[in-house]
């Protein structure tokens, strides 16, 4: 809302230098604005206009016209019918391929697993606090992975993960049969999610130990005289604590979740085996540039852009709630 | 936040009721008049220096004043860096293309050839994977095919005649059986991507399906409830039930892990193609050529004549946005003349569509593909929509873990091929 702040700091000056009655910030924002403009002078009147046009211009240039594009893309046809109207055809082809479907749950999927997402660096990051044995070291091992590329990583959990690879030889070694990870339609999506986990997780521990760094050590010190169990120092003091830090850390988990496991999936699974680890994203891919689909490819755009837009507000409302109770 | 939701339902509705503009559009070459540019794959490796040096002299000799730019793209991107470039109707004047489903999805942006290349009709091969209803889109610049390659190593280490491999599909199973005695696997089966199908139903399809079958499958006129068709599928199951390929094909990549299983001897054949990747020459790194076989499929349908299956594998397409079309379409002729497809042959090791090319040198592998070429047909895969391909790996990933009927394939297969 970038009009909302900038108007308040400058209408004041503008007002005054017109050599009106005192007209107070509050009393703009109750409405008071329209009737005072208009007795200043031209210049004035459209200096914020103008202040704020260029942030506008690139807004509705290169982020709201490509948007509505898109959308409008998505009712009009592919190959023979390009460029004619078809009103919710797209919609209606998408909804009913299974491929699509399967995509959106697994969308379903990736929401249920964020508390696991969440817990593993929370958890990690409360020992390392805690300074268990080793917890200097612990500190950069866990965030190396997050400088790594999805590809790179990709490349080396397929290997890891592969029928033939070392994962499946050591459990051969301890008489457990071989378990096709990436081959098999049931495990496949939770192996691409643990990766991404084990990927990206070093980044959300370091928003972690930076909320920990607010943490109020009497706090704890206190819980220790008093008796408490590591179990009940964690459940009682340091989670209340950070709350508003668990919850960044769950929106941005959460987006990344939802954007950026595209490198993951293009290299781990290509969204088999079966289709079963197809994403939006990897689905619009594959209709734009292996089918030729670009209309559809809009259309499933949309679907996810309106998915995110729904996460999102959920997330700002969470998060505005939250800042409330502060 | 009520006005907010009733601009935006008006918004959508609006956009749905005029869905004007097109997702794809076309206009204007971004060229210059006296410069043609040229994407592909290819361009950047360094074996298609002397090709493509062959090709622009010429080209040279026809029209000396035009500057030719070829771009190089990754081929991981290529086809959606084409379709960014369709949509905007600006990009190359003269673009390469795989045969079949790849180029056939996109006619509507190119130039139909067929005056322009008359005269190369009789001395290049593989036309009919640029074709589209009638008319040719691109003139060939290798042959793409799926021959069964063999270990003659393994053959001799399991008692069996590396000369004289099964013709039948019966006794072809038991030699998997002698194979997998020594130790051996019988094929080599990357499907992560859902292309192991497609080499299978084209590699087996001429001994599964009759002529009569084979003929109308490719003219479009496929009856997928036909027995042989459910046959290839039903096969296509058991190897994956008797365990004759290499473990773990749903989740190995055809490029190039499972090659990469046949040229370390762990399994006995590979459906391998013949130009580019996963073919002779790339074999012969670890494979010597006496020890590389080629065989044709074992017949499962009495009465069929195996045959090797295969199509126009890359070609050059000229743009319809293009200034001059006759003089992209002379740049297309010259990327596959003799000398230029020479080139090609000797340097990146592809069966080139010029069929006079002497190969003798190549190995007793490659020669014996040259020699079938003559009776050759065209693949059964290359013949479907890229839809169709795509939902075809899916199901045959499914029938491989057991979570699909042969009857059930059959049936998606057929809806989406007539839908396509």
């Amino acid at each position: 809302m970038p009009m909302g702040n900038t108007q308040p700091s400058v209408r004041p000056a503008s007002a005054g230098r017109a050599g009106g009655a005192a007209v107070t910030p509050v009393a703009h924002r109750s409405g008071a604005r329209p009737r005072r403009a208009r007795g200043g002078p031209g210049a004035e009147r459209y200096a914020p206009y103008i202040l704020v046009a260029p942030a506008v211009l690139i807004i509705v240039l290169l982020r709201l016209y490509p948007l509505i594009l898109g959308v409008n893309f998505s009712f009009t046809g592919d190959g023979a019918q390009n460029g004619t109207a078809v009103g919710f055809g797209n919609y209606r082809e998408l909804f009913a391929d299974p491929l699509f479907r399967t995509a959106l749950s697994n969308v379903g999927l990736l929401v249920l697993l964020l508390p696991v997402a969440v817990a593993i660096p929370g958890l990690l990051a409360t020992f390392i606090y805690l300074r268990v044995p080793g917890h200097r070291f612990y500190r950069s091992v866990y965030f190396f992975p997050a400088v790594l590329s999805p590809v790179i990583v990709g490349a080396i959990f397929n290997l890891l993960l592969a029928f033939d690879g070392p994962l499946n030889a050591v459990l051969g070694s301890v008489g457990v049969g071989p378990v096709d990870w990436l081959g098999d339609p049931d495990i496949a999506m939770f192996m691409v999610v643990g990766v991404h986990i084990w990927a990206t997780f070093g980044m959300a521990l370091v928003v972690f130990l930076a909320g920990f760094a607010t943490l109020d050590a009497a706090l704890l010190d206190a819980a220790r005289v008093d008796g408490a169990s590591l179990r009940q120092v964690v459940w009682h003091v340091v989670v209340p604590s950070l709350a508003r830090t668990i919850q960044f850390v769950f929106v941005t988990t959460m987006i990344g979740m939802l954007t950026s496991m595209f490198g993951l999936l293009f290299v781990m699974t290509s969204g088999g085996p079966e289709g079963s680890t197809y994403l939006p994203e990897y689905y619009i891919w594959i209709q734009q540039g292996q089918m030729n689909r670009p209309a559809l490819a809009s259309a499933a755009s949309t679907i996810l852009f309106v998915i995110m837009l729904v996460v999102g507000l959920m997330q700002i409302k969470l998060l505005e709630r939250a800042g409330k109770e502060d | 936040m009520r006005q907010r939701a009733m601009w935006s339902a008006v918004l959508v509705v609006g956009l749905a009721l005029a869905g004007c503009g097109s997702a794809s559009d076309s206009g204007k070459s971004t060229s210059s008049d006296g410069k043609l540019v040229v994407w592909d794959w290819k361009s950047g490796e360094p074996f298609a220096k002397s090709y493509l040096d062959k090709a622009k002299a010429d080209f040279k000799k026809k029209h000396a004043d035009v500057e030719v730019e070829f771009v190089a793209q990754p081929f991981d991107q290529y086809y959606t860096l084409l379709g960014a470039a369709i949509q905007s109707g600006k990009g190359p004047d003269v673009m390469l293309f795989n045969g079949g489903g790849q180029i056939r999805d996109r006619v509507d942006a190119l130039v139909p050839l067929d005056e322009y290349v008359a005269e190369d009709k009789q001395r290049l091969a593989g036309w009919e994977a640029f074709t589209k209803d009638g008319k040719i889109y691109a003139a060939p610049v290798t042959l793409q095919g799926y021959p069964i390659y063999y270990n003659k190593a393994i053959y001799q280490k399991a008692n069996l005649d590396p000369a004289s491999p099964a013709t039948t599909w019966d006794k072809f199973v038991a030699d998997c059986a002698a194979i997998a005695k020594a130790g051996s696997k019988c094929f080599a089966l990357g499907n992560k991507e859902g292309v192991g199908i497609q080499f299978w139903i084209s590699s087996m399809g001429s001994t599964t399906l009759t002529a009569a079958e084979y003929d109308a499958w490719i003219a479009g006129k496929r009856d997928w409830n036909s027995a042989n068709v459910k046959r290839l599928f039903q096969l296509w199951k058991e190897t994956g039930d008797k365990k004759m390929n290499s473990d773990g094909a749903n989740s190995t990549a055809m490029f190039n892990d499972s090659f990469a299983l046949f040229q370390s001897g762990k399994a006995a054949h590979v459906m391998g193609l013949m130009s580019d990747v996963g073919h002779w020459q790339d074999f012969n790194e670890f494979l010597t050529p006496e020890k590389l076989g080629v065989m044709k499929a074992p017949v499962v349908t009495a009465g069929t004549t195996p045959s090797l299956p295969y199509d126009g594998g890359i070609g050059y397409a000229v743009a319809k946005w293009t200034k001059d079309p006759k003089m992209a379409a002379d740049l297309a002729r010259s990327l596959s003349s003799a000398e230029a497809l020479k080139a090609f042959y000797a340097d990146a090791g592809a069966i080139a569509a010029d069929t006079t090319i002497d190969v003798s040198a190549g190995g007793p592998a490659v020669s014996t593909i040259v020699g079938e070429l003559k009776s050759g047909k065209p693949a059964l895969h290359v013949a479907l929509s890229s839809k169709t391909i795509d939902l075809m790996g899916r199901l045959s990933q499914q029938l491989l873990s057991g979570s699909i009927t042969v009857d059930e394939v059959v049936k998606q297969l057929a809806a989406s091929d007539q839908a396509g």
